[in-house]
């Protein structure tokens, strides 16, 4: 079928040309030369020129070879060679021999140049090449539609058209808009041909697994201080190794930590659907004054320990572009924090098990609505020589509305709950620079709590945002204290300057943070 | 006609000599070295796409001035796959273009034909004067995407850390002088 097609397509192409000769030779050049004596073959060459076409678009060879035709014997076939090489390299024009003879008894030898056709002036300098195949990748051909596949058909026998090949990759982004698609052109086996090939890839946003999010940071808390999570990614679209420091970190669990740890994550093992992830890390920990007394009067708590190493496993598999399941396991081993009691160190081993959904409404990668959520449970049990018995159950969901460039609004609410004796970094937190903005995590639970909410509501316009913060961290049985805080900030690209105060306290106190935060909410919505 | 030279220039993107010419009754500037072919434009040329490159050309009658005259180009390069050369055509009636050159006789092609007529330049004609050459890339074939989960990445620091971030619809500035016209 593409053979027949390529055939037909060339065919048509030499009809053109054998039109466009008889009309330059018999009526173009009349004007010109009809007063001139052909010149016989083996008359000397006085000059050799090319006429219709600028000569510096012949390739220097050729217009070497055409230099040198002056000083010798006129040879019909041997111009007849030159003409057929200039329209090699310039397959839109045709050229023709004529010859004259001068009054010395030389001749004078013109290469007659025109241009086939007088459509748009195409600014691709290989559009003076054939097109021997076109090829789509990133799709299956079967999901292309019979007018697309007719369209691409079209591209090839003949020479590249820039703007034909344009329509098809807008027909290509208007079928498939969750793709990108970019044109390359390869040279063909054949010299002075071409090979076209349109590449379909998934943005991030459009891709069936996502990397899992990592909080890159560096930021300085008023009253916790300055602390860094710094990732280094290496890697490309289906898999990347990312290695990272931490560094005094308390923004985010109970403990201050400090360490590093390697992460290498696939989202295509042989299908789009299935991924893996695979983690280690060391850190070791340092514990504040409060979170240390509030442990001593509540001995219930597990301690605190003085190095914490883990390992996670996990699978994932996407059930839609938009849903995802995870499944694996936690190894954690907690060293104790004096090294010379010589207490044997704690497993904190968990089953593991997520489930994320994403969504976004309008066009990508700047989406007017983006919803996303997750749920996460984490299980402890002896069955897997853990020494902590546990659940721990965290839901979380943000979504975004974005009007034009200038507004956005951020909607966001989680909740955590733990059954059972869960070491302290799986305990939750609030008061950061996250959550609660405007309080100090160690004043509100320094000790973490088994018992979470939190929602927020934040608007920007430009990089200017206020927010408004609410939410409650506790231990089962004890009394539940609902917090609100409000602020502004400034977040041009991964800065950002904060300054909360909190709402319903006797006391005024303000929390400034700043820093710079790359990535996005751990269930995908990018905000920071 | 020759004109003098009379400052080193002083190039925010990456060192390099920059001097001005007079073409008939105009004045043009030459950059070698400018590199207006080379990384990612490169890639994109090689991959058998055609960038377009607006010139933007600018007489100042001092460094960080305001333009006292000032001429644009739109430029569309390609690459001849087979010949591995490069191709100029410089867009507006007519469009006129030139093939089978190196990346530098492009470059040089390019700027040999952003010009501003010395009429332009009332009093500057006499006087010291600094030049401006902004450069866009603008190329639609490029997919807008950002790999959002990547956080920090090798290849962004990398980018981040060159002197020449990523070439695609930044503009890119070089500013020298000053020169003087000889009478």
């Amino acid at each position: 079928m593409a053979l027949a097609l390529l055939f037909k397509a060339r065919m048509r192409l030499k009809a053109l040309l054998v039109a466009h000769i008889l009309t330059l030779l018999v009526f173009a050049p009349l004007a010109s030369f009809a007063q001139e004596t052909e010149a016989p073959d083996g008359a000397r060459i006085n000059s050799a020129q090319v006429s219709g076409l600028e000569i510096g678009r012949l390739s220097p060879g050729l217009r070497e070879d055409i230099g040198k035709l002056t000083g010798t014997s006129l040879n019909r076939e041997q111009l007849q060679a030159l003409a057929r090489r200039i329209e090699e390299e310039q397959p839109r024009y045709v050229a023709a021999i004529r010859t004259a003879l001068e009054t010395d008894g030389g001749a004078r030898v013109t290469f007659v140049v025109a241009r086939i056709r007088d459509e748009n002036r195409d600014t691709d300098v290989n559009s003076r090449y054939i097109v021997d195949k076109v090829d789509v990748r990133g799709v299956p051909e079967r999901d292309l539609s019979a007018d697309l596949q007719k369209d691409l058909q079209a591209l090839s026998g003949k020479p590249l058209d820039s703007d034909a090949a344009d329509a098809v990759r807008s027909k290509l982004k208007a079928e498939f808009p969750n793709y990108d698609v970019e044109r390359r052109t390869v040279r063909a086996d054949e010299r002075g041909h071409i090979n076209l090939t349109f590449v379909l890839t998934r943005p991030d946003w459009a891709r069936w697994l996502r990397y899992e999010p990592i909080d890159a940071n560096a930021l300085y808390h008023s009253d916790q201080g300055w602390g860094a999570v710094l990732p280094l990614t290496v890697g490309g679209r289906d898999f990347h190794v990312m290695p990272y420091i931490a560094w005094d970190t308390a923004d985010d669990l109970v403990e201050e930590y400090s360490g590093f740890g390697v992460r290498a994550e696939s989202r295509r093992l042989g299908t789009d659907r299935v991924g893996m992830l695979f983690e280690w890390s060391t850190f070791d920990q340092t514990w504040r004054n409060p979170t240390l007394a509030a442990l001593a009067l509540n001995p219930q708590i597990p301690g605190p320990y003085r190095n914490r190493m883990s390992v996670t496993p996990l699978l994932k598999f996407a059930i839609t572009p938009q849903f995802s399941v995870a499944g694996g396991v936690g190894i954690t081993e907690l060293d104790p924090l004096i090294e010379e009691l010589r207490v044997p160190s704690q497993m904190a081993n968990v089953a593991i098990g997520s489930v994320r959904f994403k969504q976004q409404w309008g066009s990508g990668p700047r989406f007017d609505h983006e919803v996303g959520t997750a749920f996460t449970v984490r299980t402890g049990t002896r069955a897997l020589e853990s020494d902590f018995s546990y659940d721990r159950y965290l839901g979380e969901a943000d979504y975004q509305f974005r009007s034009g460039e200038r507004h956005r609004v951020f909607v966001s609410g989680m909740f955590g709950r733990i059954n059972g004796n869960a070491p302290l970094f799986e305990r939750f937190t609030l008061g950061d620079s996250r959550t609660l903005r405007g309080w100090d995590k160690y004043d509100i639970s320094p000790a973490g709590g088994n018992r979470m909410f939190h929602t927020s509501l934040e608007y920007r316009f430009h990089d200017v945002m206020l927010f408004v913060d609410g939410g409650s961290v506790w231990n089962t049985g004890a009394d539940r204290r609902i917090r609100f805080s409000t602020g502004a900030g400034f977040t041009p690209g991964p800065l950002f300057f904060t300054v909360g105060f909190p709402i319903n306290t006797d006391e005024f106190h303000a929390v400034f943070t700043t820093g710079f935060r790359f990535g996005i909410s751990s269930t995908g919505v990018r905000k920071f | 006609m020759a004109l003098a030279f009379l400052g080193t220039a002083v190039i925010p993107l990456e060192a390099q000599n920059v001097s001005i010419t007079r073409i008939g009754e105009a004045v043009a500037v030459r950059a070698p070295g400018l590199g207006l072919i080379k990384g990612e434009t490169l890639a994109q040329l090689k991959d058998g796409r055609s960038v377009r490159v607006d010139l933007d050309l600018a007489v100042l009658p001092g460094p960080g001035g305001a333009a006292a005259a000032r001429s644009r180009q739109a430029f569309v390069l390609s690459y001849d796959l087979w010949e591995e050369r490069f191709a100029v055509t410089m867009a507006g009636p007519p469009p006129r273009s030139v093939s089978y050159l190196t990346a530098n006789a492009a470059e040089a092609w390019c700027l040999e034909h952003v010009t501003i007529p010395l009429i332009a330049l009332g009093k500057l004609r006499d006087a010291p004067f600094w030049i401006r050459l902004e450069y866009r890339f603008l190329d639609g074939d490029t997919a807008a995407a950002r790999d959002d989960d990547a956080g920090i990445t090798l290849k962004g620091l990398i980018e981040a850390l060159s002197r020449r971030p990523k070439e695609s619809g930044l503009p890119h500035a070089v500013e020298a002088g000053p020169f003087r016209l000889r009478p």
